[in-house]
């Protein structure tokens, strides 16, 4: 008889995880419901309400565990599967529970040459974490950004898939923290091109009160 | 008709075809591995670029612009395009790797890029040997790769479900399998995960991949991604030689290839006939090869000394005769089958007739609920409308009982099929000889035989089988049996010629042959003992004498059936 030179099969990943949420939370509340309804009707077929769905779905509970993006199927009648692609496809759906504010840090290359990774130092020695964890208060997840498109006022991050934080220093990152241990927000301030300083006010964004203009890059440690 | 030029040939076509199934069609080989005929198009391995141009038409006149040699002026597409996905329209001229360095190139890098993170593992892998990956690269492929640095680890030996494993490494995401589970099978339960080089497909949490069919994407899968769990590492395909037949797990008639290797059947995989099952098989039907294997009965047995001895085919034979003989034709009941062909229905029920017995009857197997309007059907046998048509009363176990209960059956003659495992109870035979033909030890009417025959299965007989849309289709030895039949040789189709003589020709070696007879030879037999010779050449001219006299098996002749079978005209009632 010859040996048996099979490996171990590997089990199904996360097949069988135990539900975050009860029967009696996995409900839309009316005006949810509705909202879902105005996406389906949006779309020649309700696959195309499956962002939006997801986009909903983790705004009300944070993140998407197996039986939220279930719910979302089934609330769009379509198949389970297909759901769970669309959220493994995109990082900014949370398929792991996040603490309160998820700070992308971006390490691309623009941000990197810049600081990035001196930033993202900081903020482990800050939050006593390393990248990918979660703060024990569950306040702060810290983790990398591939290009967020701001490379101009690099480096930066962005605070749970919303608003940038750009020209970051490590005061900078020092007052975000403490600000947000205390529940305090700190205000989106928007980056003016020198082009622009002119022309619309020095103010590309009408919405935003703070604007600040063009700075030379700072240079990361290491390359200095 | 519209034309198109391939490589300078000239095909005409009809209606609207993609290039590369017109290609295929055609004849003209061209590599590809997402495209699958009876699925979308989503056209994302890019295997199959090729140049595709345009006569230019002057924008006025309309006329065609002409070169000074009077040529038609082709305007190329600046880039390749995908064949699969190109509508063609007349007048289009494509060059493919035969007639263009920039599709071969094109071809090259592109399965350069697919092999970056592949682990190249073919000599432990399943699929080596029929892969298109494999057969591809090799054929149009880099010598090498500039890749050099580490691959990308993903999940191997994952069992997807009951039937199918997964080795997400080897995957090039064609959504094959995706696809076939959202188009095809309709049971949605596989999708492609995450992104870029680290996706491949899977279920979602809490869904095993457990559809029926589920086995359908290792055969669509073009590499060794999903490769059956049942067969994993019990065969290289090298070794194995196909035969065309059809599944008899249930009555669909599934179009399928035997694979043998030393007389033991190896594996199960659909064959394509767009008339019964397209390019698909259900698990089910795969899942039998145990039953052609194992447990078959080694030699006839006759009852002696208070059990079954073994004893020779002339015994046996003589030894029915004789007691079909001892009895008068009205004592005997003849059971016919709907698990064998029509041929030995067939010669059942001469042989009842010869002795003046009632027309055979035969058991039905419906399971209902089981099947699906697809590719499974209620009916568990394949040839209930061979029964039907030849005129055989459908019965079941409790009929049965109560006939022999009546006392008047002396003898009951079973052809291939397993009374008490059919619900007969076992003390009902006391007292009834009992002449049995069987394919496996297990049968449980076998403890009740005073003569056991045992019958060749689909897998080793040469007959016919009705499904139940009326399909009537042929069946071919893929395995050889221990007693030398003439036509069985010849229908065993032969090796490749390349193994002709080696270690993986099927001829090699005697091992696993079963002693065991179709019915077509045995019953003849027994018949000419009692003084009723039946002489046939061969279940084709039995075939062709049932066609000839049976409206309802009318042009059914082995040559018509050929490897796709032939749709009979509708009798009135069905199962
Ligand atoms: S597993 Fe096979 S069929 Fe499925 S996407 Fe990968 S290569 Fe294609
Ligand atoms: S590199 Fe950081 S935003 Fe572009
Ligand atoms: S077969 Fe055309 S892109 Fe895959």
């Amino acid at each position: 008889m010859a040996a048996d030179i099979t490996k171990e099969l590997s089990p199904l990943p996360d097949r069988t995880p135990e539900p975050a949420f009860s029967a009696d939370e996995l409900v839309w509340t009316a005006a949810e419901q509705e909202q879902m309804e105005v996406y389906k009707k949006r779309y020649p077929t309700n696959d195309g309400a499956i962002m939006r769905g997801l986009w909903l779905a983790q705004d009300k509970y944070g993140w998407l565990p197996p039986e939220v993006i279930r719910l979302v199927a089934e609330t769009l009648e379509v198949p389970y599967a297909q759901v769970y692609g669309v959220a493994t496809f995109y990082t900014q759906y949370f398929k792991e529970r996040k603490g309160k504010y998820v700070l992308d840090v971006c390490t691309c290359f623009s941000c990197q040459v810049c600081g990035g990774y001196d930033m993202l130092h900081h903020l482990e020695e800050k939050l006593e974490i390393h990248v990918g964890e979660t703060t024990e208060d569950g306040l702060f997840t810290l983790q990398e950004a591939e290009c967020l498109g701001a490379c101009g006022s690099a480096p930066m991050l962005q605070i749970t898939n919303g608003s940038y934080l750009h020209n970051l220093t490590t005061k900078k990152l020092d007052t975000l923290i403490d600000g947000l241990r205390e529940g305090k927000r700190v205000p989106f301030v928007s980056v003016t091109l020198p082009q622009d300083a002119d022309d619309l006010d020095g103010n590309r964004r009408s919405d935003v009160k703070a604007t600040d203009t063009y700075h030379a890059p700072p240079v990361a440690k290491t390359v200095k | 008709m519209p034309k198109v030029t391939i490589d300078g040939n000239v095909i005409e076509y009809e209606g609207r075809e993609k290039l590369l199934q017109l290609c295929l069609d055609d004849g003209v080989e061209l590599p590809h591995f997402c495209y699958h005929p009876s699925m979308s198009v989503p056209a994302n391995c890019r295997q199959c670029l090729v140049e595709v141009g345009m006569p230019v038409k002057n924008r006025e006149t309309g006329a065609l612009e002409v070169d000074e040699n009077g040529d038609p002026v082709i305007r190329f597409f600046p880039k390749l395009q995908t064949g699969c996905s190109m509508d063609v329209s007349d007048g289009m001229v494509v060059k493919t790797h035969r007639t263009s360095d920039l599709v071969k190139r094109a071809q090259k890098d592109n399965l350069e890029f697919l092999l970056v993170n592949h682990p190249l593992d073919c000599p432990i892998c399943d699929q080596a040997g029929h892969c298109p990956l494999q057969i591809q690269a090799y054929k149009y492929g880099p010598e090498g790769s500039r890749f050099e640095f580490r691959k990308v680890k993903k999940p191997k030996r994952v069992k997807l479900g009951p039937r199918v494993m997964l080795d997400a490494e080897r995957c090039i995401n064609c959504t094959r399998c995706v696809r076939f589970t959202d188009e095809i099978s309709k049971s949605h339960q596989l999708t492609i995960i995450a992104r870029g080089v680290k996706n491949y497909p899977m279920t979602p949490p809490g869904m095993e991949f457990d559809d029926p069919y589920s086995m359908n994407t290792t055969d669509i899968c073009p590499v060794g991604a999903l490769t059956p769990a049942n067969t994993r590492f019990q065969a290289r395909q090298w070794e194995m030689a196909p035969t065309p037949s059809i599944t008899t797990t249930n009555a669909k008639g599934a179009n399928c290839f035997y694979w043998t290797r030393d007389n033991l059947i190896m594996k199960i995989t659909p064959r394509q006939n767009l008339q019964v099952n397209e390019y698909w098989l259900p698990d089910e039907d795969r899942l039998v090869l145990d039953q052609f294997n194992n447990n078959r009965p080694e030699g006839p047995q006759v009852r002696a000394d208070g059990g079954l001895q073994a004893s020779t085919w002339d015994a046996a034979t003589a030894a029915a005769a004789d007691l079909l003989d001892a009895v008068d034709g009205s004592e005997i009941l003849f059971v016919g089958s709907a698990y064998a062909t029509v041929e030995d229905n067939y010669l059942l029920t001469k042989l009842a007739s010869a002795l003046g017995a009632a027309t055979p009857v035969y058991l039905s197997h419906v399971e209902t609920g089981h099947g699906d309007d697809w590719l499974r059907t209620d009916d568990r046998t394949p040839n209930t409308q061979g029964c039907e048509r030849l005129g055989l009363t459908r019965t079941d176990a409790a009929t049965l009982q109560a006939q022999l209960e009546e006392g008047a059956i002396k003898l009951v003659y079973v052809l291939e099929d397993d009374l008490v495992a059919s619900g007969l109870a076992a003390g009902a035979l006391d007292g009834v000889s009992v002449i049995l033909h069987h394919y496996n030890t297990t049968n449980a009417t076998l403890p009740a035989a005073d003569v056991a025959l045992p019958a060749a299965m689909v897998v080793e007989t040469v007959g016919t089988f009705v499904s139940e849309d009326g399909h009537a289709q042929r069946v071919r030895p893929a395995k050889a049996i221990k007693g030398i039949n003439r036509t069985l040789m010849m229908e065993t189709g032969k090796s490749r010629t390349d193994m002709h003589g080696t270690p993986f020709d099927r001829w090699h070696n005697e091992s696993h042959q079963v002693d065991c007879q179709p019915s077509w030879e045995t019953l003849p037999a027994i018949a000419a003992l009692l003084g009723h010779p039946m002489s046939y050449k061969g279940p084709k001219q039995i075939m062709a004498e049932v066609a000839a006299n049976h409206d309802a098996f009318a042009g059914a002749t082995y040559d018509a059936m050929g490897l796709e079978g032939v749709r009979l005209e509708e009798i009135g009632e069905a199962v």
